[in-house]
């Protein structure tokens, strides 16, 4: 039964990826008119206009370029960047592996960012603490990701002076150099996920620390932190959990412009510039990829829920 | 109703009021105060939002220049002042069309149910996993070079990012409206779908829209900020916030006003509707979740 349901959702995910991908190639192929003129501006000559349009086959109708298209993207040909002329593989390839190594570094950040705050808030719930750190956390969760990257910038170069104000990574960096640009761009998408997290734990786990066997267990004469840590924490766990995959969708978009604003050479400012040059190919693949992790976080967050908590999962009758 | 019940029902209004929380009069408040700003903002500012020469560039922050001045000699603060105005019109008027749209779409699909609900909820799940930033710039990309930069586009991106979210929220909403027996009275007596939907399931989901609506509202300015400050928000010299961060932003360790305090003005403005929203969602008996962005 639980495998038909997690197969039932496999299905839908994979549904939505495949309407995904008619929306991206409808609004990069199809709805900015003449894709040629829109690519190489309008003063364009005419047969750089043909030589464009015969590479992106757009003599072609519409149906056909998406199935080839699609064909393409099934056995791995992304075809050639507009602005390198590079494979697109060669290009996005060393891209999205810098981005795994900045959100694995931000997800190690985040667990504690989250996690301190919120059993603090829990513990001392309707306390001063519990007030600061809640307003706090509303306020921080206001900030845009953007501006908190920025704000991070001056507490950590002009107020700690922790670290260079630009580092810049490139094949030959050493670890050094790589471990400093990573800092500012991970710790910025660890602060944005933890706010959230904290906020929606804090509530967890108070509803935890309230349940029954929890006060037995403090009856029973058990410490306040062992209580805390073996009794209440791993039935927060399940909640943690969800958080951190929807947590996980934030990224997905939040590396884009949290990348950017650090000029770290991941997938996301890779995605930016694609937009900027209008560089078809490397946008609908940029775009595709993204909305991928999004969705394989969603799905990843159902299918967990499914096998951790009985109650979704439909009666044996 | 009685004359107890009336009673009872006042006192628990008048109890509810006491009752609204802290949060949503000091968010009430600093709304007001930004709307205020946006008001006279231009007529009190002491320097023209373009005029250069106001001060010595890149000097720290002082009773004359609040927030600094930037490269040209422009004061930052007038700037900010000046730009108050389109950050909130802007949000607003996304937002609204967001919320006409998704609604209109959300209570259609859940009124009329079957295969077309079936194939708009796959639809909306589908715009829904793009996430909202990179659908803006997908948006902003399909719209081309002829409306790039103008204030309409971002309207538009706003509206295609909240839309589908606005959508699945209704549909949500609705869906147990749909059950109850006025609108089976309603559907028997023959009235029209878009009647049904204006008149009965419209009042019926308003809180649940207004709690979004306001959340949305909340998050607007910020992703409008975060278009600018990309560069495929409003064209420079507009004063829109992000703008000016983005402008400022090599200044960030040399005078630091210049970034924080069109910063601050931005963070202020959603904290203010923020906490207005959570009280409002109290108030209302609805769960506001602030992570949906």
């Amino acid at each position: 039964m639980i495998l038909r349901l997690v197969i039932l959702r496999c299905c839908t995910a994979a549904i939505t990826l495949f309407l995904v991908s008619i929306i991206v190639f409808t609004a990069v192929e199809l709805l900015p008119g003449d894709v040629a003129t829109s690519v190489l501006g309008q003063f364009a000559g005419q047969e750089a206009l043909v030589a464009l349009r015969q590479q992106l086959h757009l003599y072609d109708p519409p149906v056909q370029r998406y199935l080839i298209w699609l064909a393409g993207l099934s056995h791995g040909d992304l075809g050639y960047s507009l602005g390198s002329q590079q494979p697109i593989t060669d290009i996005l390839g060393p891209r999205i592996v810098n981005t795994l190594v900045l959100s694995a570094t931000a997800l190690v950040l985040y667990f504690p960012m989250a996690l301190i705050p919120a059993i603090a808030q829990a513990v001392y719930r309707d306390r001063a603490l519990d007030h600061v750190l809640s307003t706090g956390t509303l306020i921080l969760a206001s900030v845009p990701d953007f501006l908190m990257a920025l704000l991070l910038l001056v507490l950590f170069v002009s107020v700690l002076h922790l670290l260079p104000a630009v580092s810049l990574v490139s094949g030959g960096s050493d670890l050094l150099t790589w471990l400093r640009a990573l800092a500012m761009p991970a710790l910025t998408l660890a602060s944005v996920m933890a706010v959230y997290a904290a906020r929606m734990l804090r509530d967890n786990l108070i509803e935890v620390l309230r349940a029954p066997y929890v006060v037995m267990a403090r009856l029973r004469g058990l410490s306040g932190r062992k209580v805390v840590l073996r009794h209440a924490l791993p039935n927060a766990i399940t909640p943690t959990l969800n958080i951190t995959a929807l947590n996980l969708t934030y990224l997905a978009g939040g590396v884009v412009i949290v990348e950017k604003v650090f000029g770290f050479p991941g997938f996301g400012s890779l995605m930016i510039d694609a937009i900027s040059f209008r560089d078809v190919p490397l946008i609908e693949i940029t775009v595709l990829l993204s909305s991928t992790v999004y969705i394989s976080a969603n799905l990843l967050a159902d299918v967990a829920a499914i096998f951790l908590n009985p109650k979704l999962r439909p009666s044996r009758a | 109703m009685s004359a107890e019940n009336m009673l009872t029902a006042r006192s628990h209004r008048a109890s509810r009021w006491m009752a609204t929380p802290l949060g949503f009069k000091v968010g009430a408040i600093l709304v007001l105060a930004h709307l205020l700003v946006a008001a006279i903002g231009p007529f009190v500012a002491p320097y023209g939002p373009g005029e250069i020469g106001t001060g010595i560039p890149l000097s720290p922050m002082s009773f004359a220049h609040p927030m600094g001045v930037d490269q040209l000699g422009r004061d930052v603060f007038s700037r900010v002042l000046y730009g108050s105005h389109i950050v909130i019109l802007l949000s607003f008027a996304g937002t609204t069309l967001g919320l006409a749209i998704g609604s209109a779409i959300g209570l259609l699909s859940a009124y009329l149910g079957g295969f077309f609900d079936e194939l708009v909820q796959r639809l909306i799940e589908a715009f829904v996993s793009i996430p909202y930033l990179v659908l803006g710039l997908l948006a902003v990309y399909a719209a081309g070079p002829g409306l790039s930069g103008q204030p309409i586009l971002m309207v538009l991106v706003i509206a295609i990012v909240y839309a589908p979210r606005i959508a699945r929220m209704a549909r949500a909403a609705a869906l147990d409206i749909v059950t109850k027996d006025y609108v089976t009275a309603a559907r028997l007596r023959g009235d029209q779908a878009w009647s049904v939907i204006w008149h009965d399931l419209m009042p019926n989901a308003s809180s649940t829209l207004l709690v979004e609506f306001a959340l949305r509202t909340g998050y607007a300015p910020a992703l409008i900020a975060a278009f600018g400050f990309l560069g495929f928000g409003v064209q420079p010299p507009t004063p829109e916030w992000g703008l000016l961060i983005s402008e400022n932003r090599d200044l960030i360790l040399i005078a630091p006003a210049t970034v924080l305090g069109p910063g601050l003005a931005l963070a202020s403005l959603v904290v203010a509707i923020n906490m207005m929203t959570e009280g409002l969602a109290r108030v209302l008996g609805r769960s506001v979740d602030l992570a949906t962005r």
